[in-house]
């Protein structure tokens, strides 16, 4: 590979950090997004297009108009830069829990277009008035309008879903767009109009990736022409590499990377400003047949995936939030398929130690100890980022018996945070919808009135206090039922929304090119598989607050009055009821009691969720993940029976909430290992803060096979465990004490500015994140958690 | 029959070998000043369980017990709730569970339970039967006894002296510690010895308790301290191990 001729491994990592530096600190303004939605804007008006000849045409003119620039210290050209706004919540330091509304306003964005240079604020007011003057706004802002009572205090909640899925590129990178554009040519002739007309938008947003190829090849040759050494040689192999690539097949690691990241580059403009949580997939099976094609060794592998991971990083936070990166995993008989490529990249995601993207690790019961090994020294070096963890043995059954066929088991990753999808055949839809179980509770104990607001929400009713504790439990689920159906009628709408902006050229790698379908077509499935999302909150809020009100009317009836007032009053006048309550059985501590009803709980609602269809017909997905939002909605609930305060955070996942798993990790191990794994085919989150003490070897790479035999084993692929184990985890190692010291002293303790936590699905640099967000890390970490 | 415990939870290796869940059961029959877990000396503090209720509940752990582990009931002090205890090691020994015991052997029927533990933990802090009494309130005869009772039924006791500054640590103390465990027949094969410096663990419980913390700054053990009272157990033909 001619770049090595030039630049040693050592000179490419620096060079990708002094970029990660240049991107972080100049502070660029992230325009670009609103400078490509005008173009686009300028692009289509006064057309009469349909819906997927408008965004083709759009993408082209983005693509033919953008600025473009390439850095000195630049390998590749590219970057996805311009499809993103600085807006993203968890990391806004403006970021509060109280400041959640109910809705997505598709123009909020806006707001985070900086007048500067010829962006001027009369540019900005302007684009923000012609963008809610489409369909999309419109019906969004309907859907919002009808479903405010519910949604407000979030007793459910819709969102649109942009981004969120994983492309498959690899035949593109293969065989070359030109090839497929010629397949598409071939094709056209076979089909009626509708689809014919269809593909052929897709064949006009796939030609994109040429035409911005072309735009960087010039760009690269101008800047070689004034530019000398090193540098003048950067300019012009990426010139050389562009004309044969994406056009063509990859020959090399290097032409691959290229290739995927125009291709990524253009993906997201057809979806700026919000183009999050797209996933790279199982980046180590993409790339390692060139690595191999082209002899490299693990040390220049890595020293090229550097760049590539800078790429994902955008602005000055990072603003490009929940990509994911995979490896490992196995095939289908069971087989190992980590490959050399999968320790390049966990070499240059060491070195790098950048806040995006994020790394996940895909395990199985025969992963190869060389694994965890090589792990150790993510999970016990501090500040360091931490891969999330899944089973493939048990994710692998899940999917099969939710309709995924066995040649595309290997093929699952993780979009977002935690959602398992299938490559390029997966439109999960993935966070559509969420539920909130305890603010549910909330309104079946009041009779629909919330102890928040006061407000009527929902059905309403007059039962005594007594008649409804004593019949709690089905007063809960058929509330429910009412909400869930209201919420996927909502979400539904939501979706129906999104489809006015259809993707010609994501659906070009969802499965488009055979189907000739857009993959947001609400009409017809575009994509081999489809669902939606939704997360479920405060599954043990309420559960242990099922076992509190049976506990109490059963053994002291005469409370009931009590305890609704009590809850009415958040236990203020009623303390000696309140330590009655927190002190009944809670999930989390191998209580027989507290974790049977967890686990119906868990079933009756995933089964209720599956019950509900989409827009395409097809069932949702439930997925028991909170990303933060344990807190926001958590704020909208008022005291619950198990003891929790109100406006307090629900519980994360499926964990028990914070404080209640009173016993340490093991017995909350136990407790986890119940809930019905099988029916989470839309996700599931949990963490571990686990105090570093407990790993004692001499050794990162030593750590790392305890933290298998102690953490890992025991929870994944436990050989007396006879339910289907658990699939995802997320682990942060360390002590509150080392957060707290970080927050006094960021300086000392991390000079770099950059101090990695994970946080849900996502790793985030600890010191970009808003104060709340900090304090829930802090909080949900236990330093007694492993001894007793 | 029932038996009170005060705190439950896994804890991997330093009570017996691999991954064991741990009760920590009511009472002590001694009032040592530096003790971690003062909320144990009460006889009734804790919850109560049913035997059934607790061997039920440990074999529904089962899975955590990896890496050759299992139960340990320690305390406060075990032979406190001696024949509770007894019933409870024979309901998990007869689930197949690995069985550990921590006891400081102040009681004559401890080796009724020897039969019933996989794992016998010993403490012994002192060598002095007078000094011990002196400060822990009572005598340790019954504790050296024991260690030797169990030596000759080759249950392999893991000895354990808190080292304690002022009390037990000084170098004197070490040549008293071998010479006492040479006397009751303990050796390198048929039994170890684990060295656990002072710490203050349990200092924040005395104040949540609301009793006084008399212990001081004197009774933390220097390195070098532990390292000399090592090397003298070790030239007496001891194991001497640190989990």
């Amino acid at each position: 590979m001619e770049l090595f001729g030039t630049h040693n491994s050592a000179q490419l990592m620096q060079l990708a950090k002094d970029l990660f530096a240049e991107e972080r600190q100049e502070k660029k303004i992230l325009n670009g997004w609103f400078l490509s939605r005008e173009i686009a804007a300028d692009a289509s008006e006064g057309r009469d297009l349909n819906e997927e000849e408008k965004a083709a045409l759009e993408l082209e003119a983005v693509i033919d108009r953008l600025p473009l620039e390439i850095s000195p210290n630049a390998i590749f050209a590219g970057t996805q830069r311009d499809a993103f706004a600085a807006s993203y919540a968890l990391i806004n330091p403006a970021f509060e829990v109280e400041s959640f509304k109910g809705y997505c306003d598709p123009l909020e964005v806006y707001d985070y277009a900086t007048p500067a240079g010829e962006v001027t604020a009369e540019r900005i007011s302007k684009m923000r008035e012609r963008a809610a003057d489409s369909d999309y706004v419109r019906d969004l802002a309907r859907v919002y309008e009808n479903c405010r009572q519910y949604t407000g205090e979030v007793a459910y909640f819709v969102e649109q879903v942009t981004g969120h899925l994983i492309p498959d590129f690899r035949r593109a990178l293969r065989v070359g767009v030109g090839a497929l554009l010629i397949e598409i040519d071939e094709k056209l002739p076979t089909l009626d109009a509708q689809h014919a007309e269809s593909l052929r938008s897709m064949r006009r947003a796939l030609a994109c990736a040429l035409r911005l190829a072309k735009r960087y090849a010039a760009l690269a040759y101008g800047l070689a022409e004034k530019s000398e050494g090193p540098e003048r040689e950067r300019y012009r192999l990426i010139e050389r590499t562009l004309a044969h690539v994406p056009e063509f097949g990859a020959r090399s690691l290097y032409e691959a990377m290229q290739s995927y990241l125009l291709l990524w580059q253009v993906m997201c403009l057809e979806q700026a400003p919000n183009p999050f949580a797209f996933s790279v997939g199982n980046a180590d099976r993409i790339f390692e047949p060139y690595r191999a094609a082209d002899n490299l060794t693990r040390e220049q592998a890595a020293a090229l995936f550097s760049h590539f991971l800078v790429f994902f990083n955008v602005g000055e936070r990072s603003w490009a939030i929940s990509q994911n990166v995979l490896i490992g995993g196995r095939d289908v008989q069971g087989n190992d398929l980590t490959n050399p490529m999968s320790y390049a990249i966990l070499d240059a995601y060491f070195e790098m130690n950048f806040p995006q993207p994020i790394l996940s690790v895909k395990l199985h019961k025969d992963t190869p100890e060389q694994l965890y090994r090589e792990m150790g020294r993510f999970f016990f070096t501090p500040g360091c980022l931490t891969p999330s963890i899944f089973n493939d043995d048990s994710l692998f059954e899940t999917l099969r018996e939710n309709g995924v066929e066995d040649a595309d088991l290997p093929d699952y990753a993780v979009a977002g945070c935690q959602e398992p999808l299938i490559m390029g055949k997966d439109a999960g839809n993935t966070t559509n919808s969420w539920l909130n179980l305890a603010k549910i509770l909330e309104l079946t104990l009041t009779g629909g009135r919330s102890m928040i607001s006061g407000e009527e929400i929902g059905p309403q009713s007059s039962r005594t206090a007594l008649d409804t504790f004593k019949n709690l439990k089905s007063l809960f689920y058929e509330n429910l039922r009412f909400f869930a159906e209201q919420m996927a009628c909502s979400a539904n709408g939501a979706s129906i929304a999104l489809s006015h902006l259809r993707v010609p050229f994501l659906s070009c790698f969802m499965g488009g090119l055979d189907t000739a379908v857009d993959c947001r077509d609400p009409g017809e499935q575009g994509t081999k598989y489809n669902g939606s999302g939704c997360l479920i909150h405060g599954l043990s809020v309420v559960s242990d607050s099922f076992v509190a009100v049976n506990h109490l009317v059963s053994k002291h009836p005469e409370q009931a009055e009590n305890l609704l007032n009590a809850l009415i009053c958040n236990f203020e006048g009623y303390e000696a009821l309140h330590e009655y309550l927190k002190k009944c059985p809670k999930f989390g501590n191998n209580d027989p009691e507290a974790d049977a009803e967890a686990v119906e709980l868990a079933h009756n609602v995933s089964e209720l969720v599956k019950g509900l269809k989409n827009y395409l017909g097809n069932p949702f997905r439930p997925d028991w993940s909170t990303p933060s939002t344990h807190l926001l909605y958590g704020y909208w609930v008022g005291a619950t029976p198990d003891g929790r305060t109100a406006r307090e955070m629900l519980n994360y996942g499926v964990d028990p909430l914070f404080g209640d798993a009173t016993n340490g990790l093991g017995l909350r191990t136990l407790s986890t290992m119940k809930l019905p794994f099988e029916m989470f085919n839309g996700g599931v989150a949990s963490h571990f803060g686990i105090d570093p003490k407990y790993f004692t070897a001499q050794t990162l790479e030593e750590r790392g096979v305890q933290f298998r035999d102690r953490i890992i084993r025991p929870l994944f692929f436990n050989p007396l465990n006879e339910h289907r184990a658990p699939f995802y985890l997320y682990v942060n190692v360390t002590t509150p004490e080392t957060l707290r010291k970080l927050l006094e002293n960021p300086k000392k303790y991390a000079p770099s500015g950059v101090y990695i936590m994970r946080i849900h699905g996502t790793f985030v640099n600890f010191l970009d994140l808003s104060p709340a967000i900090q304090q829930d890390i802090i909080r949900r970490l236990d330093p007694m958690s492993t001894c007793c | 029959m029932e038996i009170r415990v005060f705190q439950q939870g896994f804890n991997y290796s330093q009570d017996g070998p691999g991954n064991r869940l741990v009760y920590h059961l009511s009472g002590c029959n001694l009032c040592c000043p530096w003790c971690s877990n003062p909320e144990g000396l009460d006889m009734d503090g804790g919850m109560a369980y049913t035997v059934d209720e607790l061997v039920r509940s440990a074999l529904s752990c089962r899975m955590m017990f990896f890496d050759g582990g299992g139960v340990t009931l320690t305390g406060g002090e075990v032979t406190v709730q001696l024949d509770a205890v007894k019933e409870l090691l024979t309901g998990l020994k007869a689930g197949g569970v690995h069985t550990a015991l921590e006891t400081n052997g102040v009681n004559a029927r401890l080796p009724e339970l020897f039969a019933l533990t996989d794992y016998l933990i010993m403490d012994c802090k002192h060598y002095d039967t007078q000094k011990h009494r002196a400060v822990t309130g009572a005598s340790n005869r019954l504790t050296h006894e024991n260690i030797a009772l169990a030596v000759a039924a080759d249950k392999h006791p893991a000895v354990r002296i808190p080292l304690i500054g002022t009390f037990n640590a000084a170098p004197e103390d070490a040549e008293g510690f071998a010479g006492l465990f040479v006397r009751l027949g303990m050796n390198s094969d048929n039994s170890s010895v684990e060295l656990l410096p002072y710490h203050e663990f349990g200092r924040e419980k005395y104040e949540k308790l609301s009793l006084p913390y008399t212990m001081t700054e004197q009774a933390r053990i220097p390195s070098e301290m532990l390292r000399s009272f090592t090397e003298t157990l070790r030239a007496a033909g001891l194991n001497v191990i640190h989990t």
